[in-house]
């Protein structure tokens, strides 16, 4: 299932490569006084683990709006598979008391949140924010 | 039975066949889908981490550094073995681990499945933050072993899917043909019983319930078969019994009327007889009276006298035979003293070789008619038993005694009285049996008999009301058994209080 998805995708790519290459940003709002998050960061933060700055605790949202963006997301930002992310997101819940990360199934909503929490933390295709004076990008987590 | 056996057989095998032909592929792609995930999830898990870690590590390195540190980390993770290829590129330049087996510049997009691309290496590709600039990690990671792992655990699942399914089809035979048994074996009882064999018990011990229901409703079915075999045989039987019972009465009847007819025949003649009898015994009498006694007239005269008492008296026996001679009123009389009476003479008569038996009983032995007529019957029976045993001497027995319901099929259901003269004679054969009651009928030779005993003895128990039967065996004796109706028992005492 999951590499029947990828096969459409890359053929979508593939006729889709003329446009340009295709990169995975993460993004905060423009008035989130987050300036970079390092990998790890972001990490432990998309793990559940709280993440403070300035005193202050961030949002992280699983942007689940395209199929395409969750091998990325598990690649690239959390570095497991997806079983291996459940299990590990089960066990900080249940032992540790961290919250699971929301996931968030539209791109209307994931801008919507955007707009509301300023300390949301979540990563989008870099063509749906690039001139979206509202959301501020703060690092390329993957590119094609 | 064969033909069962086979189609029952070949039902149920070819029934679990289909569905293995139908689950065995699906459970083979199902495992083996499994094992495929275990050992993506197994092999792509560490490595995302690992170039995860990797690209942390280049990100955080000192900016003097870098160059030469990236080259040597580079080295390193090609190194650690399961890395075939590395390369930093920050568009402008390209740093490539010298060590890399994979050639560089191999434009081509991440891997994010295990397996893509179907070149066996599984490329991750980080972005890292270097100050203001960004530059590309690049691994490849080898797929192979995994890939030959997935194989052989693939080529394991199909040895155990296999091994599986023989095992079940094998099963599956074993047990249509456990099946199978039990239907056979009462195939072949119920062909045993179609067969004529019904007495033999269907006896099926099954552990199937419905084998053992079949088995009891068969049985049940067989027994009523047994049943209604039973009934019909003795139905057969009797009816039989009664067409032979039949048959032996008609025979008789006929017996009767023939020795009646000729008996008519015979008293018809014997009374014209006498009646020219009479005069030839009055006037040679009369003549002779009247002749001197010694003169050859009167010798010739007495002898004709003599030979007309003669003639009277064969007149008479016909008579008697024929029911028309002239008898005592009837009376009821013990048979016990005239049969004594008649055994006396008989025993003046029979040579010392002979032996005389009497045996008696005087229960039930009173019968009602003339006394001077059963001495008659006895006389006859008796000297026949004599002639048969002349000259080889023997046993003449005699016997008296009541008898109800004579078991004898011949006799009618009644009390009599059974006066049994047996010999130990040279007996008779069948064909001289059938004819011994016939007038006239002798076996002896011209002038000693006459074949008048028997029918004379025929005509007196007929016309008492009983009936004679007789037993003969050749070289052994003959036995002739006299039934008379028993007369009722007062009449009987009154009778033997003035005998
Ligand atoms: N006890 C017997 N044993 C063997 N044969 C017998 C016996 N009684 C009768 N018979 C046979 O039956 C025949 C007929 O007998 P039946 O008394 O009527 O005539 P008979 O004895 O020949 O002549 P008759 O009695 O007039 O002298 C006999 O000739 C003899 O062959
Ligand atoms: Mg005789």
């Amino acid at each position: 299932m999951r590499r029947a998805l990828l096969l459409t995708l890359l053929l979508v790519l593939c006729t889709q490569g003329v446009a340009g290459t295709q990169a995975v940003v993460l993004v905060v709002p423009a008035d989130s006084n987050v300036v970079d998050l390092e990998p790890v960061t972001v990490r432990k933060l998309f793990l559940g683990l709280p993440v403070l700055v300035n005193g202050v605790p961030l949002h992280p949202f699983r942007n689940r709006s395209d199929a395409q963006l969750d091998p990325i997301f598990l690649q690239q930002i959390v570095a497991m598979s997806q079983s291996a992310y459940d299990r590990q997101i089960l066990i900080g819940v249940n032992r540790q008391g961290w919250l699971r990360p929301v996931e968030l199934t539209t791109r209307a909503r994931v801008l919507a949140t955007l707009y509301s929490d300023p300390n949301a933390v979540t990563f989008m295709w870099l063509r749906d924010v690039e001139r979206n004076p509202k959301v501020r990008v703060i690092r390329v987590l993957w590119s094609d | 039975m064969e033909r069962l056996t086979n189609s029952l057989r070949v039902r149920l095998t070819s029934v679990v066949l289909v569905i293995h032909a139908a689950l065995v592929p699906l459970l083979y792609l199902g495992v083996s889908a499994i094992v495929e995930d275990g050992y993506a999830e197994l092999f792509v898990n560490p490595l995302r981490s690992n170039s995860r870690l990797i690209a942390d590590e280049l990100e955080a390195a000192d900016a003097q550094e870098f160059p030469r540190y990236a080259g040597a980390l580079l080295d390193s993770v090609v190194l650690s073995g399961q890395v075939v290829f590395a390369e930093i590129t920050d568009g402008a330049q390209t740093l490539h681990s010298s060590l890399s087996s994979v050639s560089p510049g191999r434009a081509r997009g991440d891997d994010f499945e295990f397996a893509d691309h179907g070149d066996q290496v599984y490329y991750i590709s980080h972005r890292v933050k270097r100050g203001t600039r960004w530059v590309v990690l690049r691994l490849g990671f080898d797929e192979g072993p995994t890939l030959e792992r997935i194989a052989a655990a693939k080529r394991r699942v199909l040895a155990a899917v296999l091994a599986f399914t023989a095992a079940s089809i094998a099963v599956a035979i074993w047990l249509s043909a456990v099946i199978a048994r039990p239907m056979v074996r009462l195939q072949e009882a119920a062909k045993r019983v179609a067969g004529g064999d019904v007495h033999t018990e269907l006896q099926m011990h099954s552990s199937i319930r419905e084998v053992r229901e079949l088995n009891h409703h068969l049985e049940r079915m067989r027994q009523e078969l047994v049943g209604t075999n039973d009934r019909l045989e003795s139905e057969i039987r009797g009816r039989e019994a009664s067409e032979q019972k039949r048959l032996d009465l008609e025979r008789r009847l006929l017996h009767r009327e023939r020795i009646a007819s000729i008996g008519t025949l015979a008293g018809g003649v014997a009374h014209e007889f006498n009646n020219i009898l009479t005069p030839i015994l009055l006037y040679s009498q009369i003549a002779l009276d009247d002749t001197a006694p010694d003169g050859a007239l009167a010798r010739d005269l007495t002898r004709i006298v003599a030979a007309a008492h003669r003639a009277r008296s064969l007149v008479n026996r016909i008579l008697t035979f024929s029911r028309e001679m002239h008898s005592q009123e009837p009376a009821v009389f013990s048979l016990r003293p005239t049969v004594e009476e008649a055994l006396a003479l008989m025993r003046a008569i029979v040579p010392a070789n002979i032996e005389v038996d009497f045996d008696a009983s005087e229960d039930g032995t009173a019968v009602q008619g003339d006394p001077s007529l059963v001495h008659q019957v006895v006389i006859n029976l008796c000297t026949n038993a004599y002639q048969a045993m002349r000259r080889t001497g023997g046993r003449l027995s005699v016997k008296l005694r009541g008898i109800d319901n004579p078991g004898d099929g011949q006799i009618n259901p009644g009390s009599y009285a059974l006066l049994e003269v047996g010999d130990t004679g040279h007996g008779m054969e069948q064909a001289v049996i059938l004819h011994i009651f016939e007038p006239f009928f002798t076996t002896r030779d011209v002038g000693e008999g006459t074949g008048l005993g028997l029918s004379v003895v025929h005509g007196i128990v007929t016309s008492m009301g009983g009936s004679i039967t007789v037993e003969s065996a050749v070289g052994q004796g003959t036995t002739f058994r006299v039934y008379l109706p028993a007369a009722a028992a007062q009449v009987c005492e009154r009778s033997g209080a003035l005998g």
